[in-house]
């Protein structure tokens, strides 16, 4: 069986290259103001692990019609030559200026591909039209008509009329808006056109289907591992023996903002690069904080150990050296040993921790004051990150790849709001584990994936 | 130099998938794919098919960072397994020591070598529960610098960074959500190490006592204990052993005569019975040390080592499936390739626009000239008419090319037209429709047949709606291809 083709023809600038730009997801297709961008056929197969299930075919807009109808005309005798004409036309104009752009589309449809005519329905019907329907119809290839609405305006229903006497099937479809169900209620359209297609085309849309599904598991993998990267970041400081204070704080706190930020649009880059957006300009504001003072913590450090856990870590050496003398004299004196040692081991590491937080070891302090942020303790924080990261996910999914303005993300509400109570405590059970960095699971992230996953089904940010 | 440790993979792993995200997800989706449908055996084993995936990815900056993190743990292991024996060893050799004065106490050395090592051990059970119990996890917080796998962790702290990058990530607070339990089993393991060290340690230190120096054991007590109340404490301190190692049960005649006073300098129970057999009989107490020791020190600590090393990797292996990017890597390893997009790049027609062709804000042109009617576009020719001479076209009449018209009819009309020598000429086009290149041959043929300098006005018509500034530019653009300067685009009615 040969694989279902489908040339996408019509006049310039009706949205052919956004329809494949919508149905094959790929972004880089040229759309542009000037007619006859399209110089040449482009072909997007969908391919599973290298098995082709359809092609689609953009070709350029119809450029001399009429010409070409009048030369098909003139050497066509009766409606049985049709076919063979325009073959003749496409084999004698191979090559020739005048008639590239016509020569182009014709081939795939001469070679077997199904036709897809687009015409925009948000404009009326004109007679210019008529040659390259008349032409198409002249190729009798399996057809299906589009009415592709790209204005506000709705001549739909003239067009209806007029493709109908064309085409056998008539749809319409806005490549601009259509979400997934809607592409893939058009591609199963697509397998009307020629029952022996049908199979593949429902193959091919049951694929789609799993595409998407894990798609939205990824993407909420995705999520899932940035919110618990955030909420559980520390940055950390060492303080140098002449810095004030408040602006160590103050670096602190913006390069803590600046971590936040960072992991956030990278989560983005990574959702939109899941759903083949690679080159989207988005217009976002940045997360608040919510919470100014929370963060900045003075400890002093030496081998990662607190003063008073050197103190205490002192003391108990002492002790235990103390202690041996206590044996040695099977406890003659009165634990004396083990309480001067105690006592000798805690003032020594009091007295000398400064000096020997100085020293250096292979290029490190071994020890010195630190400050710290994080992690982040404010509990409305994980649900204004998720509610954002959940809008940007949903936007995505449901943004076709020929729509090319910036993703506008800043005037919609951010803190997600649960209905649910159990999903609530679910994901409060998992924020709180995060926060209090107590986990016993490596798979935290993944309960948590499975939980935002749910929210991309059912959560309206 | 290659490592096959799974730490050493994580750590590697952790590395690639962090580079990885730069590099383009088609690409990642292929590779990935590509590789996976060689693993796919391995499918039902995440964790061994993610580590097949590495190998057949062979990153050489990754792998290094595997080999530095894998030696610091080694180094780390050696460092305390050193202590552990010298702490061992130094302690029993202090516990045991004898000058032949004063014969060692038992109880002293039970209490100092075998029961702290039950009741931590006891506290480890307690922290290994996969329950939080508030009053240990204070307990814990508190005392958890003392742990000597946390401070072997700390130590790690000041070796060099790219020695301890590596390792550091089990316990960074950025991946703390997949790899804390990991770490948690790692200063564990770093714990029982230590502790099982220090057993070997202890056990070495008093065979070599027991062997090179002849040891006088004794027990003592102020309390009002009978011989055969503390015989009895013993029977049941040597349970475990009891059936294998009867040697190592001491008998009622040991502890009988082996009571001491330290009365008049130290004196035995039976004082009498003070001899060669005696001294003999005092050092019989040996295997009971050695046997507690094993038991509740050694065999323990042994257990312990082996489930904190199981747990460890369990919880390294399970980190591996779950580092981020794991997932997805998996993903894209196991599920079918599924591509829509091009095979090629597009080869588009970059237009040469020097200039566009200009519209005027309020036109008069003062002007009496036939407007040819393009593909149909007027459908209301009065509202035109008065739209045109509003702009200063005086219409002489409709014509009409284009659309079902043939070519050679238009030819006709351009011919024909400019026969008359018109001022000008007026084209109506639809301005929703984009100017083919079908236009443009007629617009080249009416240059052709009216000559130079006679200005051709493309009159830009919105039907019932106004003419859009983007479907302006877009006739503009193209009719500046054509590079005629008395070519006009003008809109009737106001752009929006």
């Amino acid at each position: 069986m040969t694989v279902p083709a489908f040339a996408i023809v019509g006049h310039p600038n009706k949205g052919k290259s956004s329809i494949v730009s919508t149905l094959s997801q790929d972004e880089s297709v040229a759309i542009s103001l000037i007619p006859g961008t399209t110089i040449d056929n482009r072909c997007y197969p969908m391919a599973v692990d290298g098995e082709i299930l359809y092609e689609l075919i953009d070709t350029p807009g119809f450029q001399r019609a009429r010409a070409a109808l009048e030369w098909m005309r003139s050497h066509a005798g009766t409606a049985v030559e049709r076919t063979d004409t325009v073959r003749r036309f496409v084999d004698e104009h191979q090559g020739d200026p005048l008639f590239s752009a016509e020569c182009s589309l014709l081939a795939p449809i001469l070679e077997g591909a199904g036709i897809l005519y687009v015409v925009d329905g948000s404009r009326p019907f004109g007679e210019d039209y008529e040659a390259e329907m008349e032409i198409l119809r002249w190729t009798g290839q399996p057809s299906l008509a589009l009415i592709n609405m790209i204005g506000d305006s709705d001549y739909s229903e003239d067009w209806k009329k007029a493709l109908g006497q064309y085409f056998r099937i008539v749809r319409v479809f806005d490549a601009m808006t259509a979400d997934f169900d809607r592409r893939v209620q058009l591609l199963l359209a697509f397998g009307e056109i020629r029952e022996e297609w049908r199979g593949a085309l429902e193959k091919a849309v049951h694929i789609l289907r799993e595409e998407q599904a894990r798609r939205r598991t990824l993407a909420a993998r995705v999520i899932a591992e940035m919110l618990a990267r955030m909420i559980t970041h520390v940055r950390r400081r060492k303080l140098t023996a002449d810095e004030v204070m408040d602006d160590a704080r103050e670096a602190l706190l913006q390069a803590y903002k600046q971590d936040l930020a960072v992991m956030e649009q990278d989560c983005r880059d990574e959702v939109e690069q899941i759903y083949n957006h690679r080159n989207l300009e988005r217009h976002e504001p940045g997360v608040q904080l919510l919470d100014n003072d929370l963060f900045s913590q003075q400890t002093w450090l030496l081998f990662g150990l607190t003063r008073q856990q050197l103190i205490a870590t002192g003391a108990l050496g002492g002790a235990a050296a103390g202690s041996v003398i206590d044996l040695a004299v099977h406890g003659a004196s009165l634990l004396l040993g083990s309480g001067l040692g105690a006592v000798a081991g805690g003032v020594s590491a009091w007295l000398t921790s400064d000096r020997i937080a100085n020293i250096k070891v292979l290029g490190h302090s071994l020890g010195g004051k630190e400050i710290s942020i994080g992690p982040m303790r404010n509990i409305n924080f994980p649900y204004v990150v998720l509610g954002r990261a959940l809008l940007h996910q949903r936007m995505i999914e449901q943004r076709t790849h020929a729509y090319r303005g910036p993703l506008e993300l800043a005037s919609r509400p951010e803190q997600l709001q649960l209905a649910d109570a159990t999903t609530r405590r679910r994901f409060e059970k998992l924020f709180s584990k995060l926060r209090k960095q107590e986990t016993w699971r490596a798979d935290l992230v993944a309960s948590l994936a499975s939980l935002v996953e749910n929210q991309t089904r059912t959560a309206t940010p | 130099m290659t490592h096959t440790s799974l730490l050493g993979d994580l750590i590697e792993l952790n590395e690639v998938l962090d580079a990885d995200r730069a590099i383009d997800l088609e690409q990642r989706k292929q590779r990935d794919r590509s590789i996976g449908r060689k693993l796919q055996r391995r499918r039902s084993k995440p964790a061994a098919q993610i580590r097949a995936w590495l190998q057949e990815f062979d990153s050489t900056a990754a792998r290094n960072s595997g080999l530095h993190g894998t030696r610091l743990y080694h180094a780390l292991c050696l460092a305390l397994v050193i202590t552990g024996l010298l702490t061992g060893w130094g302690l029993t050799s202090a516990v045991l020591f004898y000058d032949g004065n004063q014969p060692i106490n038992i109880v002293n050395a039970v209490v100092v070598l075998v029961l702290p090592q039950i009741l931590l051990l006891l506290v480890w059970l307690v922290a290994a529960l996969p329950i939080r119990l508030p009053l240990f996890s204070s307990i814990g917080a508190t005392l958890g610098f003392l742990n000597p796998g946390r401070l072997a962790g700390h130590l790690a702290g000041i070796f060099s960074a790219k020695e301890n990058r590596g390792l550091a990530m089990l316990w960074d607070p950025d991946n703390v959500a997949i790899l804390a339990p990991a770490a948690r089993w790692l200063f564990s393991f770093w714990s029982q190490l230590f502790a099982f060290s220090f057993n070997i340690g202890a056990l070495t230190a008093a065979f070599f006592l027991v062997s090179f120096s002849d040891l006088a054991f004794v027990w003592s007590t102020t309390l009002d204990i009978s011989n055969e109340t503390f015989h009895q404490l013993l029977i049941t301190l040597s349970t475990p052993w009891s059936a294998f190692i009867p040697d190592a049960v001491p008998g009622a005649e040991l502890v009988a005569n082996s009571r001491y006073y330290r009365l008049d300098e130290g004196s035995l129970a039976d004082a009498a019975a003070a001899s060669p057999q005696l001294a003999i009989e005092l050092g019989q107490w040996w295997p009971f040390l050695i046997a507690a020791i094993s038991c509740y020190g050694l065999l323990p600590r042994l257990l312990t080592l082996g489930i904190s090393w199981h747990r460890f990797h369990h919880h390294l292996r399970n980190a591996v499936c779950n580092l981020p990017g794991a997932p997805e890597l998996l993903a894209r390893m196991n599920s079918p390739l599924v591509s829509t997009l091009a095979k090629r790049p597009e080869h588009t027609h970059a237009a040469t626009v020097s200039s566009i062709v200009d519209t005027s804000e309020a036109p008069h042109y003062a002007i009496r000239c036939p407007v040819i009617d393009w593909s149909g576009a007027c459908t209301r020719p009065d509202e035109l008419t008065v739209q045109l001479g509003n702009m200063g076209i005086e219409v002489l009449e409709y014509l009409r090319a284009g659309g079902r018209q043939t070519t050679e009819q238009d030819e006709e009309l351009a011919a024909s037209l400019c026969r008359h020598r018109p001022k000008g000429v007026g084209i109506l086009v639809k301005a929703w429709e984009p100017p083919l290149l079908d236009f443009l041959d007629f617009v080249r043929g009416m240059r052709r047949q009216c000559g130079q300098k006679k200005p051709l006005i493309v009159l830009l018509w919105g039907g019932q709606d106004s003419v859009s500034a983007a479907d302006r530019e877009t006739w503009q653009l193209t009719l500046a291809q054509l590079g005629d300067p008395d070519l006009h685009v003008e809109v009737i009615g106001q752009a929006t």
